[in-house]
């Protein structure tokens, strides 16, 4: 690379510097559209990561995919900063058909964990080292795996009950311990959906925590593999976080995919996505708020129902815009599908009396939530989660910046029209479940903003420029082998697309990067040590989605 | 025959009157204990109509108020006819009764939750000449019997053979415990103010005029005497009874249901009639003890009336906290209760003492 | 303790003021957007069977058969299994296939959901809207109906 050392940025890695860094644990180069590849031998894992993470500041491992060849198996390790998610290298490890075996990231990320029980999971990969090398998606009787080319998919699954460990059996009468194992969920009023945390209880305090999921595995990559880029994939992102985030997470797939396809979106079409999507941000949130208020309170009580209230305004617009309440299917790749509804002055009245009216409701909401004392002897101080483990853990969204961690893609990683509008992000560093609340209100005020300024331009905007979609051919077939890895800031934070894609209309591989996944995944740390209402507390304040967790 | 009157008391009670209306005081004995049946049948009816009318319809009605719905408005005028409805509908359900339950507590807990309740009213004097009994240790006997209801829901929690209705059978008994001591501690303060247990007494001196301002006579209830001793006797009975922001023995977002989880059909309506009795019961105690029972504009004879506006005053106060404050977490709250409550019990209780002790 | 008496204040004049902002449904219907997709509605003379709203139907919700002079036959559309994407429509190029207001429709069973081509060409509007215009204001231009009522028998 020819651009000099003197005009980087300090911290900026150069290519140059990467590659000295890896030095001959590289056997070659595979490059993706989004970040530099490497290619290292399956033993060098931990080294080369340890390297990239304190060398070089790589200390975000965003995402791991895990994909089969027909010669070879391969795990991706995307990494980024946390600082500057621009700056990204990707790692790739390749194994054997015959013997998959790969050294496990877990001791440098801790979030290669539940990254490298997904992939063993679902692909078959085996990863040396791994600390608990359980399925985490399928159940444990599950035959094969289903991302694997030699997988049958029309043999049964046939799990008796009597191979199946019976959730109730073990705990009863352990004469030995003082403990009490209690399963919270699947089947409970505040998991969220179909969450079962498997709890160890000592009197009231929470002593082990282990999150089961995968009750709500719907095949999503596998689907989306099996669509076609121009249109069939764009209704499923609507069904991953299915609360009200759906424009956020259809972004996720049109920005890997216009990458992919290299296709320009219109300057328009980009400012109605982004005031549709900081909308959705604005119901999903409140979702948020009013879920979890409802864990703290106790019953459906005021504020979930004023925070129903207000999310329903906001979906009100968004039926507007999108013809649908949740699951829009609005975005198209190369624009949106719609411009804003006739009679235009109608619509932006509309959305201008609800952003008028947000700050009383905001109001509101403090008087009623955070500034009762109840409330904060409730949330402060509980669910702890320090910046460091949240990095580790590859915390992203409310819950990362609740923890202190300076990180938004919006902002840091620009797409949209985000760089073109004036907004801060939010930050606090309580770390607590207060905080995340806190934050998440705040942001709320944020997306306002955003939208305030959207709907000016979208006003003055001259009316033979309104130009909505770019010109994309009906049938994309992107270059084989070409391989790109982009995220946008969900509602939860950063939803990651990795696609290849194989010369077909169809992507080869199609993985879904959750945030909500990586969150979960700290539930433990977080309520360890902490009584039963707090780990429920605590997982309603990480507000996830298990549409989006299970995928 | 000897009539030996059970109470020395002037007051006339419901019994006999209902003896002498009927003439079943002629009876002796037999007739005056099935006036006493009769009368206890009145009372106990009017108490379960009102948990009736709470539980399937006011309580919906009142919560959809703070949240901005409409709420039951089908059947009847205002929805009042859902009280029918809901009653055909749970009393006809399956008793679905866990393997592992332990019989016969499993059964007899419920029994015990709504019966503990409705005998606490036995001494409640309720005005236009309802009140059923007047014994000397009246206070004493209704704090007595309301606190049998712990016993329940540890059955309840036992017997139930279900871990969460284990940990809230738990909570309950925890919550009880301490709340109880401030509980009967602050009734203390009340009963130096009044010098007796018996109930009517206790009634009685609260009908006195503490200040008349021109027109308006304020009547001594110790709620006005002493307002520290009824914020503190409110929120014990809160926990008490288990409401917001102390109903941690439920709690349903954390331990689903707690005692109740595995209950359902006829079981599920005898605790769930139980624990509205029972807060009834606590409005009950504070509107007599606190609020001067019965007392009231207007003539006697319809104390009833100004007793049930306070009881349901009460009731109102207790969804109006569940609209608006989040439940404290179990440590939290026997926290309160041990170093908060009972500390400031007993503060009141010796300052009330040494000024009654002053004044006197 | 007083933000405490501060939320208990908030929640007291929501009962007070008396407004609601849930609806009784049915009695009041709710408004939809022109936009709003709801169930399908089929128009047997526009189709010209060319099958690309089967083509593009993301999960094989449209089921078309045709005889051997690639005459239509049958027109299946489950309803149920609908995603309602609403991409049939945006690629069906004589706006054969639209997607209504109507979002009350009911099954005893899923099957009953699976509407044929009879049953979809029932399809009620939804309160008199007709989604055509609010949707792509200029397209009837290039369908050749003009300024003309579309029938939709």
């Amino acid at each position: 690379m020819s651009t000099g050392l003197e005009k980087q940025t300090p911290g900026e890695v150069t290519e140059d510097e990467l590659e000295a860094l890896i030095g001959d644990r590289a056997l070659r180069r595979d490059d993706h559209l989004n970040a530099p590849g490497f290619v290292i031998r399956p033993d060098d894992v931990q080294d080369v990561l340890f390297d990239l993470r304190d060398e070089a500041g790589f200390d975000h491992l965003s995402c791991l995919t895990a994909q089969q060849y027909e010669d070879r198996y391969e795990s991706i390790y995307h990494l980024k900063k946390y600082d500057d998610p621009t700056q990204e290298v990707s790692v790739v490890v390749p194994t054997s058909t015959t013997e998959p075996v790969s050294q496990t990231a877990e001791p440098v990320f801790r979030t290669a964990d539940w990254h490298e029980r997904e992939a063993f999971d679902l692909v078959g990969i085996d990863y040396e080292g791994h600390p608990d090398p359980r399925r985490i998606l399928l159940p444990e009787t599950w035959q094969g795996h289903p991302l694997s080319l030699d997988y049958d998919q029309e043999k049964p699954q046939i799990v008796t009950l009597s191979e199946h460990a019976n959730p109730i059996q073990p705990d009863h009468h352990d004469e030995e311990s003082d403990t009490m194992f209690l399963n919270v969920g699947p089947h409970h009023p505040a998991t969220h959906g179909v969450l079962h945390v498997k709890t160890v209880l000592d009197g009231e305090t929470v002593v082990d925590v282990d999150p089961d999921i995968g009750y709500l595995h719907r095949c999503e990559e596998q689907m989306c593999q099996q669509g076609t880029y121009r249109h069939q994939i764009m209704p499923y992102p609507d069904r991953w976080d299915y609360v009200s985030a759906g424009l956020l997470n259809e972004w996720a797939y049109a920005r890997a995919a216009e990458d992919l396809a290299d296709i320009e979106v219109p300057e328009y079409a980009q400012i109605i996505r982004t005031m549709g999507a900081e909308l959705c941000r604005i119901a999903s949130h409140m979702l948020a708020l009013g879920t979890f208020c409802l864990d703290v309170y106790g019953d459906f009580t005021a504020v979930f129902q004023y925070a129903f209230r207000d999310r329903e305004v906001v979906q009100d617009i968004l039926e507007d815009l999108t013809g649908q309440r949740l699951m829009f299917n609005y975005f198209r790749l190369g624009g949106v599908a719609w411009d804003l509804p006739e009679p235009r002055e109608e619509f932006l009245e509309k959305t201008r009396d609800f952003l008028d009216e947000l700050p009383a409701k905001i109001d509101e909401y403090n008087d009623m939530v955070t500034s009762n004392e109840i409330f904060q002897v409730r949330c402060t101080d509980t669910g702890i989660l320090e910046p460091e483990v949240a990095k580790s853990y590859g915390c992203t969204g409310p819950v990362a910046r609740a923890s202190g961690v300076d990180y938004d893609l919006r902002r840091d990683d620009p797409y949209g029209y985000y760089e073109n509008l004036e907004w801060d992000v939010v930050t606090r560093d309580g770390c607590d479940n207060y905080a995340r609340v806190l934050c998440r209100m705040q942001e709320v005020e944020e997306s306002a903003k955003i939208i305030e300024q959207c709907l000016d331009l979208l006003e003055e905007w001259p009316e033979d420029e309104r130009n909505i979609q770019a010109n994309v051919p009906r049938t994309l077939k992107p270059d084989a082998d070409t391989e790109v890895y982009r995220a946008v800031e969900g509602a939860k934070g950063e939803l990651g697309i990795y696609i290849r894609s194989d010369g077909t209309d169809k992507p080869g591989r199609f993985k879904i990067r959750s945030p909500c996944y990586h969150n979960l995944s700290t539930l433990g740390v977080m309520t360890e040590g902490e009584y039963i209402p707090d780990l429920i507390a605590s997982l309603g304040s990480l507000d996830i989605v298990l549409g989006e967790v299970d995928r | 025959m000897i009539e030996v009157p059970l109470q020395q008391s002037d007051t006339v009670l419901l019994p006999e009157r209902i003896g002498e209306l009927t003439g079943l005081d002629q009876f002796g004995m037999a007739g005056e204990l099935l006036a006493a049946f009769l009368a206890a049948f009145v009372v106990g009816n009017l108490m379960l109509a009102m948990t009736g009318v709470a539980g399937p319809w006011a309580k919906r009605k009142i919560t959809a108020a703070f949240t901005d719905r409409i709420a039951v408005n089908r059947l009847g005028p205002a929805g009042l006819l859902i009280i029918v409805a809901d009653s055909v509908r749970l009393l006809s359900k399956e008793i679905i009764i866990p393997e592992n339950a332990d019989r016969p507590a499993y059964d007899l807990a419920p029994i015990v939750v709504a019966s503990s309740a409705l005998l606490g009213f036995a001494v409640i004097p309720m005005g236009s000449g309802i009140h059923l009994a007047d014994p000397e240790v009246g206070l004493a006997f209704v704090f007595a019997v309301a606190g049998i209801a712990s016993i329940g829901l540890v059955m309840a929690g036992y017997a139930s053979a279900n871990k969460y209705s284990m940990l809230g059978g738990l909570r309950a008994v925890a919550q009880n415990v301490a709340y109880e001591i401030p509980l009967v501690i602050t009734g203390m303060s009340v009963v130096i103010f009044a010098g007796s247990l018996r109930m009517s007494e206790i009634v009685a001196v609260q009908q006195e005029t503490l200040v008349a301002l021109g027109p308006v006579a304020i009547p001594a209830w110790f709620a006005i005497v002493n307002p520290f001793a009824f914020v503190l006797f409110l929120l014990a009975n809160f926990a008490e009874v288990g409401r917001n922001p102390f109903d941690t023995p439920e709690a349903p977002t954390e331990i689903i249901a707690g005692y109740q989880t595995e209950y359902s059909s006829v079981y599920f309506v005898l605790i769930y009639l139980g624990e509205f009795l029972h807060i009834f019961l606590g409005g009950a105690i504070i509107a007599t003890i606190f609020l001067g029972g019965p007392d009231g504009p207007g003539p006697e004879s319809i104390g009833i009336v100004w007793f049930l506006v306070k009881i349901w005053g009460v009731f109102l106060l207790t969804q109006w906290l569940r609209s608006a404050v989040p439940r404290v977490r179990i440590d939290q709250l026997i926290e309160i209760g041990w170093k908060g409550l009972l500390v400031l019990a007993f503060a009141n209780l010796i300052l009330t003492a040494v000024i009654v002790g002053l004044i006197a | 303790m007083i933000g405490l008496l501060k939320s208990m204040a908030t929640t007291m004049k929501h009962a007070l003021d008396g407004s609601t902002f849930t609806v009784e449904y049915p009695e009041t219907a709710p408004d939809v957007s022109p936009r709003f997709r709801g169930v399908h509605k089929f128009s047997q003379e526009r189709c010209i069977w060319c099958r690309q709203c089967e083509n593009v139907c993301p999960n094989d919700t449209i089921q078309i058969v045709m005889d051997d002079k690639r005459n239509g036959e049958q027109y299946n559309l489950h309803i149920g299994q609908c995603i309602y994407c609403r991409l049939c429509e945006e690629v069906c190029p004589v706006d054969a296939i639209l997607l209504t207001q109507n979002f009350e429709f009911t099954g005893d069973t899923k099957h009953d959901l699976v509407y044929n081509k009879e049953q979809l060409k029932a399809v009620p509007w939804y309160k008199d809207i007709d989604p055509l215009e609010s949707r792509e204001p200029d397209r009837g231009a290039w369908i050749g109906e003009g300024e003309g009522e579309v029938d939709y028998q």
